[in-house]
């Protein structure tokens, strides 16, 4: 409550401070005390029920082929090979031995159909489950997550993103993701030298200063300015910053991520979900492979296949999987007969069908669903659209796939727009 | 620069091709209806001059400019600032009783140096335009300032970002400095606009292969090209969205003739950048494609036999110099507005379903004007500045009726958030990117939708270097030589670019009074202003 005090603003329904509550809080602000011991109070609570939704973003849209269809021996096959899986009967592109040894854990669609064929668009439509259209901006996933699930007083963001993401569109700053860009270090100036009573003396000081701003006209400027004013500060003092770093990990967990980017990224998503996160997003970056794509693929599997593995090995062991969704996806597929482009080939842009892996949050594991022909050309069973998939991840997560969202002019729209949940996926 | 009587043609001949050109280039569609009439007829044989140059372009363009009807217009019509308040007050009508009052020359003199120079004013420069009695002081100052090669450097930058901000060309084939530099040439010396943008979407960059990674980006104007990757359907939906403020990724929109876009309509346009044949993929089957003949989006179609580089030119003149296209002024004058009112009225480059004009009378009559004023940038910066819109106080509005009835206050863009900082304490290149990045917004996105983060905060609120910068900053030895009320006084004016009001004296000198140890408390009242909104914000 005092924390409310101290940083929010009590804005009346025309945007205006009250005189009376301006001066309540500008003799709460000077007088803040136990202020710190309340916000450990409120991090020590962590969300112990509830789920959470880890999301491996391959940027650049990786081939199907090279991943969980393989077609060797085909005209389109190419040089990738397939190798058997840990489930019998699921058999997976060679580049990938360590997810094959965790198969009875993941769900394989095979049979994803989409409508955009461009990067920007892409990344668009499987991030909000939206296409992409008129000036609207639907919001990442990860923000109707933060909103539904979250914890609107956590002391740490509801969504983390390691690596740039879209962001929270019309649902606005209290479930936008927070970026890091290097994981396994604290986030960049979270720490200061400053000693906390001075610190709040300021913040007092600065919120005296907001409301004459406000009172000047700029209410929704400054009321959104606090609100992330109060929740850096709260960052600032949470224990469980150090989620976000791991000296205490032993080594022989931080190598068995593996040592890449990647690797250490979903490191920290562990953590993050151990901490109560229910949102993370990991991305890897490479997988647009115009040009000679079985080397590149020869080049970026391992530390997706490592990292990937080992995150759904520790989920498990930790007693996590059961609440926690891991997708492992890009924007569209790759085109199934290899282009001439010199001087070597690779695969282009396809969006006929492509290919994702998901796990966890009571999602069957051991099983492929969906198929394609021979020449990896046509689906041939099940064909899963986007609308089907997102609503598969809000069963996954518990979230109503009907509600309905509003955006900034008050206009409802479906979370969910249509489709089902894609059949067997869940045991 | 395209002025009238500049061009002199030596061969009259050359003149018959170019008005032979014209005629092809903006009669096209009455043409090609007699043509069906007679039944089919061989196409006539082009022979246009060389169209190879930038200055060959340039000069056969400039001559279709000196045609355009709108030359003799202008001469006769005059459009000032106080016309254009009164339009919007028939159009606001009951809502003018809701009007803020004008601002104080204090806050008129932060905000026209933010908006035209992209910098704080220094507190010599406010007290002395405060305790200046002449008349015209205001309208002398957006004259004096719209000179500077800050204002230049300003507004090249942003449109840089515009066209750069959501490319994804290789950064080894692009400059976006070389582009910044020509805008900033450009906007300098007065260019109109109609110059700079035919210039753009006419210019042709060629690889030299000879040199490792040269694409021509090193030559400013090709970088548009260059920021689409020289892709047809890139450059179609570009040059729609900033010169004509359309978005083509909407499936209609509620102005006449582009209601019912169509899929074959956007193809058309990127037809015209198309080197070749252009052919259109199937909806449903990628690998089905067929042929789709370039066509503008009014309708205009070139001449067959034109050659690509030609056609580039063609397109220039559809989009600046046909009298119909009134959405390449409009687009224009949406942005600079949106920009200095803080809300367009419409969402830049977002004419879609969900986006109607507010207030059509109001912002077509400014771009009928700045069409009769040769898309003179300055005399529209002048047009909106000197308005009794631009010069109302800051205000949160909660109705889309009350626009324009004050100015939104707005959020500075990251250059100028790193400008200010840097007034404070020093340059410093490498905050100077941190703060870039960590502020980067989208230029083309209206204020309403831009959004701030914890990023920013915890930045402006622990960043190390800032931290140890300011409290070492030359404005702190300053300010610890002052006397309590003047120090306050000096703080404000330096930071926040305007004087403290009495409570924020008294607020600043009681801290200052309480606090034990006097530097410190120094450090904390800047820290507190540095942090405020207000710092980041356009009031």
């Amino acid at each position: 409550m005092q924390t409310d005090a101290l940083l929010h603003l009590n804005l009346n329904r025309r945007g205006n401070v009250s005189r009376r509550n301006f001066l309540q809080s500008a003799a709460l602000g000077i007088a803040g005390s136990s202020i710190l011991t309340q916000f450990q109070l409120n991090a020590a609570e962590l969300k112990k029920e509830g789920r959470s939704c880890i999301l491996v973003w391959l940027a650049g849209a990786p081939s199907q082929m090279e991943t969980w269809d393989p077609k060797p021996g085909t005209p389109n096959g190419g040089e990738t090979k397939k190798i058997s899986t840990q489930t019998p009967g699921i058999e997976i592109a060679h580049y990938w031995p360590k997810i094959a040894s965790v198969m009875n854990e993941i769900a394989l669609i095979r049979s994803m159909t989409g409508k955009e064929a461009a990067h920007e668009r892409g990344t668009y439509h499987l991030h909000t489950g939206h296409r992409m259209m008129g000036i609207e901006r639907f919001p990442h996933f990860g923000s109707v997550v933060a909103q539904e699930i979250g914890d609107p007083q956590s002391d740490i963001p509801n969504f983390v993103s390691i690596g740039q993401t879209l962001s929270s569109g019309f649902l606005g700053v209290q479930v936008a993701p927070f970026i890091i860009d290097r994981p396994g270090q604290l986030p960049a100036n979270v720490f200061n030298n400053t000693a906390d009573s001075r610190q709040q003396r300021r913040l007092a000081l600065l919120s005296q200063q907001e409301k004459d701003f406000a009172e000047a006209g700029a209410a929704s400027l400054v009321k959104e300015q606090s609100k992330l004013y109060q929740k850096a500060y709260l960052m600032m003092k949470s224990p469980r910053l150090k989620a976000f770093k791991f000296e205490d990990e032993p080594q022989a967990m931080q190598e068995a991520y593996g040592k890449s980017q990647l690797g250490q990224g979903l490191l920290v998503a562990r953590r993050l979900v151990e901490v109560g996160v229910p949102f993370v997003e990991v991305r890897s970056g490479g997988w647009d492979m115009h040009n000679s794509v079985f080397k590149n693929m020869e080049r970026r599997a391992p530390d997706v296949d490592q990292g990937l593995s080992q995150l759904l090995i520790d989920l498990k062991q930790r007693g996590l999987l059961d609440k926690t969704l891991v997708i492992c996806m890009g924007e569209f597929g790759r085109t199934p007969k290899i282009n001439a482009r010199p001087p070597v080939p690779g695969r282009d842009h396809w969006v006929r069908n492509f290919n994702l892996l998901m796990a966890g949050a009571g999602i069957k594991g051991g099983q492929a669903i969906g198929k394609t022909d021979a020449n990896g050309q046509e689906i041939v069973d099940t064909p899963v659209e986007v609308d089907d998939l997102f609503r598969s991840m809000c069963k996954a997560m518990q979230i109503d796939a009907d509600m309905e969202l509003h955006t900034p002019i008050g206009r409802p729209v479906k979370l969910v727009e249509s489709g089902e949940v894609i059949k067997g996926l869940f045991g | 620069m395209l002025k009238r009587g500049q061009f002199h043609y030596h061969c009259s001949h050359l003149l018959i091709l170019f008005i032979t050109l014209i005629c092809l280039i903006l009669v096209p569609i009455s043409l090609e209806a007699a043509q069906k009439k007679k039944g089919k007829k061989k196409t006539p044989a082009l022979n246009l001059p060389p169209l190879k140059t930038q200055e060959q372009k340039m000069q056969l363009l400039g001559y279709i400019r000196q045609t355009m009807p709108t030359h003799r217009i202008g001469r006769r019509i005059s459009f000032s600032s106080d016309d254009l308040d009164k339009a919007l007050e028939l159009e606001l009508g009951q809502n003018t009783q809701r009007f803020a009052k004008q601002i104080d020359d204090e806050t008129f003199v932060r905000r026209v140096y933010l908006d035209l120079t992209g910098n704080l004013p220094t507190p010599e420069t406010i007290k002395t335009f405060i305790s200046s009695r002449s008349s015209n002081k205001r309208s002398n100052l957006i004259d004096e300032l719209l000179e500077t090669e800050a204002y230049a450097r300003k507004w090249s930058r942003y449109w840089t970002s515009v066209i750069f901000y959501d490319s994804e060309a290789n950064k080894n084939r692009i400059s976006p400095k070389a582009l910044e530099d020509w805008l900033a040439e450009q906007f300098s010396k007065g260019a109109p606009w109609d110059y700079i943008t035919v210039m753009l979407i006419s210019a042709t960059p060629k690889r030299n292969k000879k040199v490792r990674n040269d694409y021509g980006q090193k030559y400013g104007p090709n970088n548009f090209v260059l920021a689409c990757e020289n892709k047809s359907t890139e450059l179609a939906s570009q040059t729609a969205r900033i010169f004509m403020g359309i978005s083509i990724k909407c499936a209609e929109c509620h102005d006449h003739p582009f209601d019912n876009w169509k899929r074959e309509q956007f193809h058309e346009l990127a037809a015209f950048f198309h080197p070749y044949t252009y052919k259109m993929p199937d909806k449903d089957d990628p690998k089905v494609k067929t042929v789709v003949k370039p066509r503008f989006l009014l309708g205009e179609k070139p001449h067959e036999k034109m050659k690509s580089d030609a056609r580039r030119v063609s397109i220039a003149a559809y989009l600046a110099y046909n009298p119909k296209n009134y959405w390449f002024a409009r687009a224009y004058v949406n942005r600079i507005w949106s920009e200095l009112i803080g809300d367009g009225f419409y969402d830049v480059d977002s004419l879609g379903p969900d986006s109607d004009v507010i207030h059509k009378p109001v912002v077509n009559r400014i771009a009928a004007n700045f069409r009769y004023k040769d898309f003179d940038p300055k005399w529209l910066f002048r047009l909106i500045m000197n308005s009794k819109v631009y010069q109302r106080d800051m205000q949160t509005i909660s109705s889309q009726s009350e626009l324009f009835t004050s100015v939104r206050p707005s959020r500075l863009r990251p250059d100028v958030v790193a400008a200010s900082v840097k007034k404070l304490i020093g340059e410093d290149k490498k905050l100077h990117k941190e703060i870039m990045q960590v502020f980067d917004m989208n230029p083309s996105l209206p204020q309403g939708a831009l959004e701030g983060s914890i990023q920013q905060a915890l930045m402006m609120m622990n960043h190390t270097t800032l931290q140890s910068k300011l409290s070492q900053s030359e404005l702190k030895k300053q300010l610890m030589k002052l006397s309590d009320q003047e120090l306050v006084d000096a703080l404000y004016l330096n930071v926040l670019a305007r004087h403290a009001t009495t409570e924020e004296v008294e607020r600043n000198l009681s801290y200052l009074k309480e606090s034990q140890s006097r530097a410190e408390a120094v450090d904390d009242l800047i820290w507190v202003l540095v942090n405020s909104t207000e710092f980041r914000t356009k009031r």
